[in-house]
C-alpha cells in the first residue's frame, strides 16, 4: 500500500524530505522517513542477498545462476552493445552515401532512396519496439473497449446480447489467439509496401484482444451505476442521448473507466512479452527467446537484465496511467492507490 | 528524428552527385539493379547460417545494393511459413524443404534455391546414459571408440529399453530435414527402423513400423529438450552437438560427415513468385553468398575464427565462442577431452559447396521415398522434373559468371557451367558402402535394405 | 383564480414481484400561478409520487397532470426539479453546473454573454457567487442545495417542484435556506410545489398545504390554506395564534387521522428506483 497523499497530489514523503532538507528535523518525522524509505530499502538488499546467495547454489547447464553482480555487468554489456551498433548504424549510412552517389552519377534517372540501418535490433531497440507495440495495441483496444462498453452500460438489450461473448473470449490466452490473427493478418494484410511489418500488427492485435476485456467490463459497469439522481437531472434538461452520454455518463463512468485501463495496459504489457516470444515479432519477447536459445554462458544474466526491465517498466506505464488519471478523473479518491 | 535525419542525409548526397566524380565507371554489372534493395532474411540459429552473417558484416550485400535485415526465426515451420507468405524475401533452409515444399509434402509451395550454403555440419548426439550402455558394444582402440560408430553398437540399447516398456524417443528438427533422413539412414544402416510416413492415409508422424520414436524438436532446444528427458538423443547441426558436450549431458556418437562425406546440408530458398519479380535482387543475393562462402574457407579456413566471433553475437546463433568454435574451426570433441580432427566438418566453399546439384535434390527425393514421404513410386524422370523445377545452377551461373568478371572469384574455383550437368558422378562414401548414382533413383532405392522399394505402397 | 397546473383524478400502480401496487388514486388538486404548495404526509405515502408524475419521470396511471392547457407526459425544464439530495454533477464547479442547464434550455436564445449574466445572476440569487468556481466535494452540504436550487431557477420553469430540498440538512441551515427560498419566491412569484414533512416548513413557506393520506392508494386528505401575511418572519409567527392554528390543524391530520398504523410495502424510494429500471435499465 501506498501512503494516501496531500491535495497536491505530492506524496508524503517528498514533503517530508523537502522539510528535512530546510532543516526542518523532527523526531516523529525522521521516524517517518525510516518507515517510509527506510523499509523499502531494507527490503531491496535483503532481497539482493538472498539472490546473491541462491544464486550461488543453482548450477544450470549454463553455468552456475546469474548473481546481482553478473545481472548488472550484462545490464552494461547491453548498454556497450547498444552503443556499438549505434556506432555501425553511423558507418552504414556513410558507406551508403557514397553508393548512392555513385549510382546516381550511372544511372541518372535513379531516385535517391535512403534505407533504414538493417543492423540488429539491440536491448534498447527491443524495448522501443515493445513500447510502442503495446501503446497501440492498448489504444486500438481503448478505442474498441470505451465506446462499446458505454453502450452496453446503457442498454440492457445489448448487455444481454454481448455479455456471453464477453465472459467466453475474456480468458481466452494470448497463445490461443496468436496463431489465429498470424493467419488472419497473412491472408488480410496483403500489401507489397506495407505501413508497418505485418509481426507488428499480429502482436498489436493479439495484445488489443487479450487487453480490451477490462476495460470494458469496467467501463459497461461505470456506466450502468450512474447515480440515477444524476439520470434524473438529464431527463429534466432533455438532453439529447449524444449529450447525455458525453455530458453525464462519460463523466461519470470516468473512475471506473480508468480502473479499467489501468488493469488493460498491465494485462497487454504481459501478453505482449508472451506474444513476441512466440510469434517471433520482434520486441523485449523476442530478446528473452533468443537469449534462451542462444544458451551462451551470459544468456541467463542478460534474461534476467531483461526481466528487471520488463518489470519496472511495468510499473512505470502503471504509475503513468495513474498520473493520467490524477490529472483527468475528478473523483481523486479513486486514483489513491 | 528519424525524418530528418533522412532529409539531412539526401542533402548529402545531392552534394555528393557533383563532387564524386572519379567514382564513375567502376560499376560495370551486366546484371540490372536490384529490384527489391530492403531485404528481410530468415535463417535459424545455427553456424551454417554463416554466409549470411559474413555477407551482411563484411558489407558484401551492401556491395551489391542490397540492405539486409538478418532474422533469427523459432524454428523451421515458422521459416517456412513466412518465406511462403512473403514476411521474409529468402532464408536459409534444410536442401529438404525447397523440394518438400514444391511436392506439397507439409506444405504446397513452389520454393526454388540456386545456392548450397555448405556441405556437412550435423551430427547426432545420445544422453550420457544412452552413451554409457551404448559404450560397452562399441569397438575400442587405445581406450578410444574407433570411429564413425555405427547404429548397430545402440540397436541392444534400443531392445534393452523396449523391453523395460519404455519408448525411445529421438529428436531431429524438421521432416524434411536433412537430420531427419540422416538419422533414418544411420539408424537403419545399423538395422534399426525409423518408421515410415503415410501421408496419404494422413499418418505424418513418421513412426509407423518404427524400432524407435522420431519426433520433431527445435535445433536451439535440443540439448534442454534431452536434458529434460524428453528425448535420449538427436540429430542437429552445430553448435547444438557441442553445447551437449560442454553441458555435460550428452555424447555426440557421430558426424554426418562419417555417414555421407560432404552431404549437402542448408540451401538459401526463395519462393518461386518472389524469384520471378525479383531476378536481379536474386542474382545479387546470390553473389554476395558465394563470396561470403568463399571468405569462410579462404586460406585453409584461416578467416574461421573471425567468423566464430561474428557467429557468437547473439543477434546470430549466440553461444557461446568457444563451443562455436569447436566445430568450426575444424576439431570437434565427441566424449568430454575427445577432441579429433575434423577439418571438412562444416565445408562452406571448396569442392564446389555452393553449386546446386541435381544429384543432391534427387538424392533428397529418393529419402522422401524411401521412407514413405512420397507415397507412391515415381519414374526417374519425375525425380528429373521435380530437380529442375526446384534447384536452378541457371541462376547461380550467372551469379558466379559476374563474379568472376569482376575478378572477385576465380574460375577454377567453379564447375565449367557449359559442360556441367548437374550430376556428380557415383557416390561411394556412405557408411553403409552403398552406392549413389543420382541418374538412376530407382535403381538406389532397391539397393537401400530397409525402406521403400520403388513398387511398395504402404 | 386561474389553474396553471392542474392533476385530474392521478393514480399510479405499479408492478412489482408481488402484484400490483397501488400506490396514489384519484388525487385530484390545481395550483394557481405564484402559488407555494406544500405536499405532506408520512413517509412512503407517495408524495414523491405525486411530485415525480407532475415531473413526469413517472407516468400515471390514469388521470394526468396538465400543465398550461398541455398534458405532461415526459420530463422538462418548465417543471425543474430541485432533488433531495441536490444532485449536482460532482465533476463540474458551482457555476459549470448551473451552466449546463443554462445552455441546454436557452440554446439559440440567449447570446453567451447573456447566458453568463443569467448563471451569475442565479447564483447571486442564492448568495453563491463567492463560491462559484468550486466544485461539490468542496462546498457545504447547504451550499450545494443553493447551488441545486439556483440550477433549477435558472431553467425559468413554469413550476418549481421540490422533493424534500431542505430534508438532508441541519436545523440552522435549514433556516438560512427557507429564509432565502422565500426571499426568492417573492421576487420571483413563482409556482412552487415542495415535498417535506416537516410541518414548520410546510406552515412557514406555504400558501397551501396539500396533507396526503396514508398509502397505500394514498390521496389527497385535507387541504390547508395558510392565509398569514408575507413577508413571514419565523420569529414573530412563533407566537402567533394563527400560525399555531394552522400548525395544529396539520399535526392533528398526521398525528389522530392518520395515524401510522402499519409499515407499507413499498417505500417511495423503491419506486423511484423501480422507475429508474423502466426507463434506463
Amino acid at each position: 500500500m501506498f501512503s494516501p497523499t496531500k491535495q497536491g497530489g505530492m506524496p508524503e514523503w517528498t514533503q517530508l524530505w523537502r522539510s528535512l532538507m530546510k532543516g526542518e528535523f523532527h523526531s516523529v518525522k525522521v521516524v517517518k522517513i525510516l518507515h517510509q524509505v527506510g523499509l523499502p530499502v531494507i527490503g531491496m538488499l535483503v532481497f539482493v542477498m538472498i539472490w546473491h546467495l541462491g544464486a550461488q547454489r543453482i548450477d544450470t547447464s549454463l553455468g552456475v545462476f546469474p548473481g546481482p553482480l553478473e545481472v548488472a555487468e550484462q545490464g552494461q554489456n547491453l548498454y556497450a552493445e547498444h552503443v556499438a551498433e549505434r556506432g555501425k548504424e553511423a558507418g552504414f549510412y556513410q558507406r551508403q552515401e557514397v553508393r548512392v552517389a555513385e549510382r546516381v552519377l550511372v544511372d541518372p534517372g535513379y531516385k535517391p532512396v535512403l534505407r533504414d540501418y538493417t543492423g540488429s535490433a539491440t536491448f534498447f531497440d527491443q524495448i522501443l519496439t515493445s513500447l510502442a507495440t503495446v501503446m497501440s495495441g492498448f489504444l486500438l483496444a481503448s478505442l474498441i473497449a470505451v465506446p462499446l462498453g458505454i453502450v452496453i452500460g446503457l442498454s440492457s438489450s445489448m448487455h444481454a446480447a454481448i455479455n456471453p461473448l464477453i465472459q467466453i473470449f475474456k480468458p481466452v490466452s494470448p497463445l490461443a489467439w496468436l496463431p489465429l490473427v498470424t493467419m488472419l493478418v497473412s491472408a488480410i494484410y496483403t500489401s507489397d509496401d506495407p505501413m508497418v511489418a505485418k509481426s507488428f500488427v499480429t502482436s498489436m492485435l493479439t495484445v488489443s484482444l487479450c487487453s480490451l476485456w477490462p476495460t470494458l467490463i469496467n467501463t459497461s459497469v461505470g456506466v450502468t451505476s450512474v447515480s440515477q439522481d444524476l439520470v434524473n437531472v438529464s431527463r429534466v434538461l432533455r438532453l439529447g442521448w449524444w449529450s447525455h452520454v458525453i455530458k453525464i455518463v462519460l463523466p461519470s463512468a470516468l473512475p471506473m473507466i480508468f480502473t479499467g485501463l489501468r488493469l488493460s495496459l498491465g494485462i497487454a504489457w504481459m501478453v505482449l512479452i508472451a506474444a513476441e516470444m512466440l510469434a517471433q515479432n520482434p520486441g523485449l519477447g523476442k530478446f528473452v527467446w533468443d537469449e534462451f536459445q542462444n544458451g551462451s554462458s551470459q544468456s541467463l544474466g542478460r534474461i534476467m537484465v531483461a526481466v528487471f526491465a520488463i518489470g519496472f517498466i511495468g510499473f512505470l506505464l502503471d504509475r503513468a496511467m495513474l498520473s493520467l488519471q490524477r490529472w483527468l478523473v475528478w473523483d481523486k479518491q479513486s486514483a489513491q492507490r | 528524428m528519424k525524418m530528418s535525419y533522412t532529409c539531412m542525409r539526401s542533402v548529402l548526397i545531392k552534394c555528393m552527385f557533383f563532387s564524386v566524380i572519379t567514382m564513375v565507371g567502376n560499376a560495370s554489372a551486366e546484371v540490372g539493379y536490384a529490384e527489391k534493395a530492403e531485404l528481410k532474411i530468415g535463417f535459424i540459429k545455427l553456424t551454417d547460417m554463416a554466409p549470411l552473417a559474413i555477407a551482411y558484416e563484411k558489407g558484401y550485400f551492401e556491395d551489391e545494393g542490397l540492405y539486409v535485415t538478418l532474422e533469427a526465426q523459432a524454428n523451421w515451420k515458422v521459416l517456412l511459413d513466412r518465406v511462403i507468405d512473403g514476411q521474409l524475401d529468402g532464408a536459409h533452409m534444410l536442401a529438404g524443404q525447397p523440394l518438400g515444399a514444391t511436392i506439397g509434402f507439409g506444405t504446397q509451395a513452389h520454393i526454388i534455391t540456386a545456392l548450397s550454403m555448405d556441405l556437412n555440419g550435423n551430427g547426432i548426439t545420445v544422453s550420457n546414459a544412452v552413451w554409457e550402455e551404448m559404450k560397452k558394444h562399441v569397438p575400442m582402440q587405445d581406450g578410444k571408440p574407433v570411429h564413425p560408430i555405427k547404429a548397430d553398437a545402440l540397436k541392444p540399447v534400443i531392445e534393452k529399453y523396449r523391453a523395460e516398456g519404455k519408448p525411445f524417443n529421438l529428436g531431429m528438427v524438421f521432416p524434411v530435414s536433412t537430420h531427419n533422413y540422416e538419422l533414418r539412414y544411420w539408424l537403419a544402416a545399423g538395422g534399426i527402423h525409423p518408421g515410415f510416413y503415410a501421408p496419404e492415409k494422413g499418418d505424418t508422424s513418421g513412426q509407423l513400423q518404427s524400432d524407435v520414436l522420431l519426433s520433431v524438436t527445435p535445433p536451439p532446444q535440443m540439448p534442454s529438450t534431452m536434458e529434460a528427458g524428453t528425448i535420449y538423443g538427436y540429430c542437429v547441426g552445430e553448435p547444438w552437438n557441442q553445447q551437449a558436450v560442454f553441458k555435460g549431458i550428452g555424447v555426440p556418437v557421430i558426424t554426418d560427415y562419417e555417414i555421407w562425406k560432404d552431404n549437402p546440408e542448408k540451401v538459401f530458398g526463395v519462393s518461386s513468385e518472389w524469384a520471378e519479380k525479383n531476378p536481379n535482387t536474386h542474382i545479387r543475393v546470390v553473389k554476395a553468398m558465394i563470396r561470403a562462402a568463399q571468405w569462410l574457407d579462404e586460406n585453409n579456413n584461416a578467416n574461421r575464427p573471425e567468423a566464430v566471433k561474428i557467429l557468437a553475437k547473439p543477434n546470430y546463433v549466440g553461444a557461446d565462442e568457444e563451443v562455436i568454435a569447436n566445430s568450426m574451426t575444424g576439431t570437434f570433441e565427441y566424449e568430454k577431452g575427445d577432441t579429433r580432427s575434423v577439418p571438412d566438418f562444416n565445408v562452406f566453399f571448396r569442392r564446389n559447396a555452393t553449386y546446386p546439384y541435381y544429384s543432391d535434390a534427387i538424392w533428397y527425393l529418393t529419402q522422401m521415398r524411401r521412407w514413405g514421404q512420397i507415397s507412391e513410386a515415381k519414374p526417374d524422370s519425375w525425380y528429373m522434373d521435380i530437380a529442375m523445377k526446384v534447384y536452378r545452377p541457371d541462376i547461380y551461373a550467372v551469379a558466379a559468371n559476374e563474379l568472376i568478371a569482376e575478378g572477385k572469384v576465380k574460375r577454377k574455383d567453379f564447375p565449367d557451367f557449359a559442360s556441367e550437368t548437374g550430376f556428380k558422378p557415383p557416390q561411394t562414401e556412405f557408411i553403409d558402402g552403398v552406392i549413389y548414382d543420382g541418374t538412376q533413383p530407382n535403381v538406389y532405392l532397391e539397393k537401400l535394405t530397409i525402406g521403400l522399394k520403388s513398387t511398395d505402397q504402404l | 383564480m386561474k389553474a396553471i397546473l392542474e392533476l385530474s383524478k392521478v393514480g399510479i400502480t405499479f408492478d412489482t414481484p408481488r402484484g400490483p401496487f397501488e400506490a396514489i388514486k384519484e388525487v385530484d388538486l390545481k395550483i394557481a400561478e405564484g402559488e407555494f404548495i406544500s405536499l405532506i404526509g408520512h413517509s412512503g405515502c407517495g408524495k414523491s409520487t405525486v411530485l415525480n408524475i407532475v415531473a413526469g419521470l413517472l407516468q400515471a396511471t390514469n388521470g394526468g397532470a396538465i400543465l398550461d392547457g398541455k398534458e405532461v407526459y415526459q420530463p422538462g425544464p418548465e417543471r425543474a426539479v430541485v432533488f433531495q439530495n441536490h444532485s449536482l454533477l460532482p465533476w463540474l464547479t458551482a457555476y459549470e453546473n448551473v451552466e449546463i442547464a443554462v445552455r441546454q434550455v436557452f440554446k439559440g436564445k440567449k447570446s453567451k454573454a447573456e447566458m453568463r449574466d443569467w448563471i451569475e445572476h442565479n447564483l447571486a440569487l442564492v448568495h453563491m457567487t463567492h463560491a462559484q468556481h468550486k466544485r461539490p466535494d468542496e462546498i457545504s452540504g447547504g451550499m450545494k442545495q443553493r447551488v441545486g436550487i439556483a440550477r433549477a431557477l435558472a431553467m425559468q420553469p413554469r413550476v418549481l417542484l421540490m422533493d424534500e430540498p431542505f430534508g438532508a440538512l441541519d436545523a440552522l441551515t435549514r433556516a438560512h435556506l427557507q429564509d432565502s427560498l422565500m426571499d426568492i419566491h417573492r421576487q420571483l412569484g413563482s409556482t412552487v410545489i415542495m415535498i417535506t414533512h416537516d410541518v414548520d416548513e410546510a406552515v412557514l413557506l406555504s400558501d397551501r398545504i396539500v396533507m396526503m393520506t396514508n398509502g397505500p392508494s394514498a390521496t389527497v386528505g385535507e387541504v390547508l390554506d395558510i392565509t398569514l401575511p408575507r413577508p413571514r418572519d419565523r420569529l414573530a409567527l412563533a407566537d402567533d395564534p394563527a400560525y399555531n392554528r394552522c400548525r395544529q390543524r396539520v399535526l392533528q391530520f398526521l398525528y389522530e387521522k392518520q395515524r401510522k398504523v402499519q409499515p407499507i410495502p413499498m417505500s417511495s424510494d423503491s419506486a423511484k428506483s423501480s422507475m429508474a429500471v423502466q426507463n434506463f435499465g
